[in-house]
């Protein structure tokens, strides 16, 4: 749990960050999101103290971080920045096992967690694990970017627009990964992104900041109903809140199941439980259907989704 | 045929190495391959290479040059292997020529006559190195086969230096004159310029980490560090000897260590001083230039500062430090041979006494070893920085 009470922080003359208040509860993901120089990224850092808050106070599970020692303090937070920051002197296994190796952890021990690591993240260890840097692709290294911070099993997870210099498909299939391990690992996380549809896709809360104020803090579907200003409103979008928030939602909740699952047609369109509404609609429409079936991840067919019922009970 | 741009055809006829033979033919027959001087002023009589080595020697000469010639043209398979063999079959043989040499030309019975290496057979050597360069290069040779063939040639010159052919080389007259002293000089010259590098490194990683801390002595260090590489080195030299010249004969304790106006003192003064802008420069510049991104996830993952500077910012400076170290070894080198002027020794004697003398075979004896020096310090700390690189070449 982290939580920031009327925090501030100055750069000379400047506040970056203007008494904000925000509590993070153990295992959410809260994304921070605004345009740039809107304090996001300063407050994230102010979290594992690489810069200072001027006034307020920051706790981080009920103890006050500027009585720990600031090292200590990151050791158990995992840091995820856009550039990746991997050490271009040292193999992606070397890399990853940065934080074990700062911890004194035995060998044996390092070397079992990178490999856990690498297939966690999809990365087959003995492809990768004797591989520098430069030899990855962009995907790939904030791939091991994400193993590193994961490293050492931090109860949080510090990530500054990890996915925001990788082009658009790699940027999907990581989030998609993100989700995934998020899932089995529940971390608390704190995540910067300008990115409003990143944001909606990750967060459990957003956290909509401007001019170094919280003008918003609530879940990805009450910030789309309720946008608490214009400011918020522009940033998800007037026009197509209706889609989005039909992206919130998988198709499994609005599809008319079978009483058991049955062979899928070979060859025929089909959805997976987990895509969003909106994508269903999107197909629909584009193939000009009343309605798709709908696959577990066995690929058996477990009910169909109909077009009628989007359009309705969709938002 | 796919045309592949980053990786030339092993098998396409290669430009350069004919370039050099043919030029290396032309040279070696039309140059003085060598000279039979009557003592060690006068010129005495060139020989070209018919004359100097006769029909035999010569066509096996021109027959080895026209064969790399024509294997660096022709479409052969191993190509470049056949010719590294050739050129250091031919390098490590140069010698034995100057053995045919003289045995061939030199007068019976002159005790002071002796044979001089001609402008054809430097010629030759130098070709015949670039050659090794080049062929090399098209191999894409790791540090180990380069090292093999250095020592391979500079073994079998050694070898033949040794033994009783060439004892009328005029170099190794000038050697034999003054025995023990080419050693003297070798030690004193390894001794100054290796001891002003490593002093000059010491304080120059100092003095960058001062300016690091604290900024407000990066132009101070940085303007009276370039001042001293502006004053021509001669003057240093000379500058030194008034204030060292006082120091020593107040304090009695200097004295008894050897410090004098003239001598080493002065010399290793010039040469840290002259060493310290290109050494403070780098190691400065290599420890500021870490991109903030990585020193920014090394603190943000629990790193601390001791940890990110011997972890990170260190091993990611040491190929530019090493540079700088590179630069300043080679330059030491080349001034402490003119640290002899004020009596610091090393293989400037030699250059300064045969300029005295008008006897270039001591000049020569001087200045070679000087050269070889500093080609052997830059290949060895160019491959020293090049294994330190971060991610390896052949990535």
């Amino acid at each position: 749990m982290i939580e920031l009470k009327n925090v501030t922080r100055r750069f000379g003359d400047t506040v970056a960050v203007d008494g904000i208040d925000l509590a993070i509860e153990t295992g959410e993901v809260c994304v921070l999101v605004g345009s740039s120089g809107c304090g996001k990224s300063t407050t994230l850092r102010m979290i594992n103290r690489l810069l200072p808050h001027s006034s307020g106070e920051i706790r981080v599970d009920g103890k006050d971080i500027t009585t720990l020692n600031p090292e200590r303090l990151r050791l158990n937070m995992g840091y995820v920045i856009q550039g990746t920051g991997l050490f271009p002197h040292w193999t992606v296994a070397r890399n990853i096992a940065l934080v074990p190796r700062l911890l004194k952890w035995p060998q044996a021990r390092v070397d079992a967690r990178v490999r856990e690591l690498m297939t966690l993240l999809d990365l087959d260890p003995d492809t990768y694990a004797n591989k520098y840097p430069a030899q990855l692709s962009g995907g790939q290294a904030q791939r091991v970017g994400v193993a590193r911070a994961l490293a050492a099993d931090p109860n949080i997870l510090l990530m500054d627009e990890p996915f925001g210099a990788l082009d658009a498909i790699t940027r999907e299939n990581l989030q998609l990964e993100m989700l995934r391990i998020q899932r089995q690992v529940r971390k608390t996380t704190v995540f910067v992104t300008h990115d409003i549809d990143e944001a909606l896709k990750l967060a459990t809360r957003i956290a909509v900041m401007d001019q170094g104020r919280i003008v918003q803090h609530d879940t990805p579907e009450n910030i789309l109903r309720h946008p608490a200003s214009e400011f918020v409103e522009n940033l998800v979008g007037k026009q197509d809140r209706g889609l989005k928030l039909m992206s919130l939602r998988p198709v499994r909740e609005l599809m008319t199941a079978h009483a058991r699952p049955r062979p899928a047609t070979p060859g025929a369109d089909a959805l997976g439980e987990d895509d969003s509404l909106r994508e269903a609609l999107s197909v629909m429409l584009c193939r000009n259907l009343t309605q798709l079936p709908v696959c577990n991840g066995r690929g058996e067919e477990t009910g169909v989704i109909a077009r009628e019922r989007i359009i309705r009970d969709g938002v | 045929m796919p045309v592949t741009r980053s990786l030339p055809d092993p098998r396409a006829p290669n430009r350069v190495v004919p370039v050099l033979a043919g030029l290396a033919l032309v040279l070696v027959w039309s140059l003085d391959f060598g000279r039979i001087q009557p003592n060690r002023i006068v010129p005495g009589t060139g020989h070209g290479l018919v004359s100097a080595l006769g029909w035999g020697g010569a066509a096996l000469i021109s027959l080895a040059l026209g064969g790399s010639l024509l294997l660096s043209i022709l479409p052969v398979r191993r190509r470049y292997p056949c010719l590294l063999v050739l050129i250091t079959v031919l390098l490590a043989a140069l010698p034995q020529l100057l053995v045919v040499f003289a045995a061939r030309q030199l007068p019976e019975g002159a005790p002071y006559a002796r044979t001089v290496i001609g402008a054809g057979f430097w010629c030759l050597l130098f070709l015949l190195s670039l050659m090794v360069v080049e062929v090399l290069g098209r191999l894409r040779a790791r540090y180990g086969v380069p090292l093999l063939l250095l020592a391979l040639i500079a073994a079998s010159w050694l070898v033949l230096l040794r033994g009783d052919g060439l004892d009328s080389l005029s170099l190794l007259r000038e050697y034999q004159a003054q025995p023990g002293k080419f050693e003297q000089a070798l030690w004193t010259h390894l001794a100054l310029a290796f001891g002003a590098v490593a002093i000059s490194a010491v304080l120059a990683f100092a003095l960058a980490l001062r300016m690091i801390r604290s900024p407000g002595w990066q132009r101070p260090i940085l303007g009276a560090v370039s001042f001293l590489q502006t004053i021509p080195s001669l003057a240093v030299f000379g500058l030194l000897i008034a204030p060292l010249g006082a120091l020593a004969s107040a304090f009695p304790v200097l004295q008894a260590l050897g410090v004098r106006g003239i001598g080493w003192a002065p010399a290793l003064l010039a040469l840290v001083a002259y060493s310290l802008l290109p050494m403070v420069r780098n190691t400065f510049v290599a420890l500021t230039d870490i991109p903030e991104h990585l020193t920014d996830a090394a603190r943000g993952m629990g790193m601390t500062e001791r940890q990110v500077f011997f972890q990170l910012k260190l091993p990611l400076a040491m190929p530019v430090i090493i540079e700088g170290l590179r630069i300043t070894t080679i330059q030491a080198i080349g001034l402490t041979a003119v640290a002899a002027l004020i009596g610091a020794g090393g293989f400037g004697d030699f250059i300064f006494q045969g300029l005295g003398q008008a006897a270039m075979d001591l000049v020569l004896l001087g200045a070679l070893p000087t050269i070889a020096l500093a080609l052997l310090a830059d290949a060895l700390l160019t491959m020293l920085a090049a294994s330190l690189r971060p991610t390896p070449a052949r990535a």
